[in-house]
């Protein structure tokens, strides 16, 4: 750089201060603070309609107290955790085959997985409902084949259907996340692999699929975490039984009313995202660590 | 990534599945738009085109279209705007305030929507700002934000660093830079972050159910008739919009072809 003369800096200075403050006011005012207007609700509370602006910890404490709350938290929890599992198990093949080809057809199939992530998330659950129900298409076709003699009650409108549902839902959120990974991964190693006398089993166990598991863990965090906060499956296909976490806050800004406690219920929830995604990183990187440095 | 024939055929056979489970429940909804129904049989000898006329002339939902469409073109237009200029400020510098703010843009896309929503909607009770178009926009435009932001900055990055210094060193300024260098590097990414976030807008419907104010989108308007049941004129509007949004990708995929999905392979 050549010489630069007083006044130049110190209107480029102000400039990156104006600059700088531009860029902050936006999230601040519409991402922190709705965030912290939520967060304070939560230690509010409600007196027959009316808002008690009066700090207590009466939320939080019903949470852990109330017989209801917890336990559905939990089974929610492992619901979504099941939901992951299940995503990258139907997932990681498609994955694999999307890395494996090339060109056009790569790219149909790329395109055909997007398709279905941009269309309407109500239509599909709507679609998978009419599959689902007690009448639905699948109970009419198991009865068809002779497989039941009458409708059954294994996927109707319980916590099943939930998991059902969320499976078909998210697996395309689980299958880019891992061709991602795939892709990334060196041809030389490959080569090397095979040049060193592994079999086509052996490369994949001992480097493809160690070197994929960072795709891995970010789709079970990316599923998981779409899983926990959705309440609009439950609601749809979860019948009476199917009571999730999401569904439960959502029903306190609706029928029961009580925002204080529904922030708070959804503070957990934000807790639980973040102990989620702290732990996918953290599982992320030492995994990927142990791989850059065998 | 190279594989056996017969793992291809394997892999084939797995992959099909899962299109089976994407693609199969959708043809329900379609093939019962397009014919009778009967006690929840389907006439196949009765093909009909009733149903989207009964929609035609539903003021309802042609509303609900035109207010979807009014908030998804003002939500990208106002993540395009924010998230260029957010992603050339964080490319600019390093710094632990740049990553708070890379941070806080994430945040709205790594938190459950459930939460967007709910905060955005005691964050305008508390502003006393009644809920309208207006606040679904703003809780649209946080949400697809995050991703415009972080397709523009990807493609920054990617963009040699010499190419700047370059245009600096014959003398151009920041603005001619931008708009003479940068930009035209950024356009494929941004038609591609447009497409794709008006698709989100589009679909949205968790954050916009808990900020919406007494006029609906099209999701919130499918919600409140699915909750009444199965009917015909349900079927021909999901059909409708499953045609939309599958024209909508295929013409992101035109446009980002080459630049955007095949460039990973050379």
């Amino acid at each position: 750089m050549t010489e630069i003369t007083a006044p130049a800096v110190r209107s480029g200075r102000w400039r990156d201060l104006a600059v700088a403050t531009g860029a902050y006011v936006l999230p601040v005012v519409f991402v922190l603070l709705p965030l912290a207007a939520f967060f304070v609700y939560s230690f509010f509370s409600v007196q027959g309609v009316e808002l008690v602006r009066q700090p207590t910890l009466l939320n939080y404490r019903r949470f852990f107290a109330d017989e209801i709350y917890l336990p559905v938290f939990l089974r929610t929890c492992r619901l979504c955790l099941e939901v992951a599992g299940l995503t990258i198990l139907l997932g990681y093949p498609v994955a694999y085959l999307l890395a494996a080809l090339k060109g056009r057809k790569r790219y149909m199939l790329l395109l055909l997985l997007l398709v279905p992530l941009l269309m309407s998330y109500i239509i599909k659950i709507y679609a998978i409902r009419s599959i689902l129900g007690g009448t639905g298409f699948l109970n009419r076709f198991l009865m068809w084949l002779g497989v039941i003699d009458e409708p059954s009650m294994l996927f109707v409108y319980n916590l099943n259907a939930v998991l059902l549902t969320l499976t078909v839902l998210l697996l395309p959120f689980a299958i880019l996340p891992i061709f991602l990974s795939l892709e990334r991964i060196p041809r030389r190693l490959l080569d090397a692999s095979s040049d060193l006398g592994g079999s086509g089993w052996q490369t994949f166990r001992l480097v493809i699929l160690p070197l994929s598991l960072p795709g891995v863990i970010a789709a079970a965090t990316f599923v998981f975490v779409l899983a926990l906060g959705d309440f609009l499956t439950p609601q749809m296909v979860g019948g009476q039984s199917g009571f999730t976490f999401g569904r439960i806050i959502f029903s306190q800004f609706g029928a029961a009313f009580n925002w204080p406690f529904g922030a708070a219920l959804s503070a957990i929830l934000a807790a639980a995202v973040m102990v989620a995604i702290v732990i996918g990183a953290r599982f992320g990187n030492r995994i990927a660590q142990r791989g850059g440095s065998p | 990534m190279t594989a056996s024939r017969g793992t291809v055929v394997l892999l084939g056979c797995l992959t099909g599945l899962v299109f089976l489970l994407l693609y199969g429940p959708l043809l329900l909804p379609i093939i019962s738009s397009l014919f009778a129904v009967k006690q929840g049989a389907v006439q196949w000898d009765q093909p009909t085109l009733e149903a989207y006329g009964v929609l035609a002339q539903n003021e309802g939902i042609l509303e609900a279209v035109r207010n979807t469409v009014t908030v998804g073109v003002s939500a990208v237009v106002l993540s395009l705007a924010i998230g260029i200029g957010l992603a050339l400020y964080v490319n600019s510098g390093g710094g632990p305030a740049r990553q708070l703010l890379q941070f806080l843009v994430f945040l709205p896309f790594l938190l459950p929507p459930i939460i967007i929503g709910l905060s955005l909607l005691i964050f305008f009770r508390e502003i006393d700002f009644p809920r309208s178009l207006v606040t679904v926009v703003i809780g649209h435009t946080v949400f697809v934000l995050a991703l415009v932001y972080r397709i523009l900055l990807v493609r920054l990055q990617a963009l040699s660093h010499s190419l700047v210094e370059a245009s600096y060193d014959l003398g151009a300024s920041r603005w001619q830079t931008f708009r003479l260098v940068l930009l035209p590097n950024l356009t494929g990414a941004m038609a591609g972050a447009a497409v794709l976030a008006f698709a989100l807008s589009f679909d949205e419907t968790m954050i916009t159910i808990l900020v919406t104010g007494t006029q609906n989108t099209l999701p919130i308007r499918l919600w409140a008739m699915m909750r009444l049941g199965f009917t015909p004129d349900i079927n021909a509007l999901v059909t409708l919009i499953l045609a939309f949004t599958t024209g909508l990708c295929l013409i992101a995929a035109r446009y980002l072809t080459p630049r955007e999905l095949l460039i990973e392979e050379s």
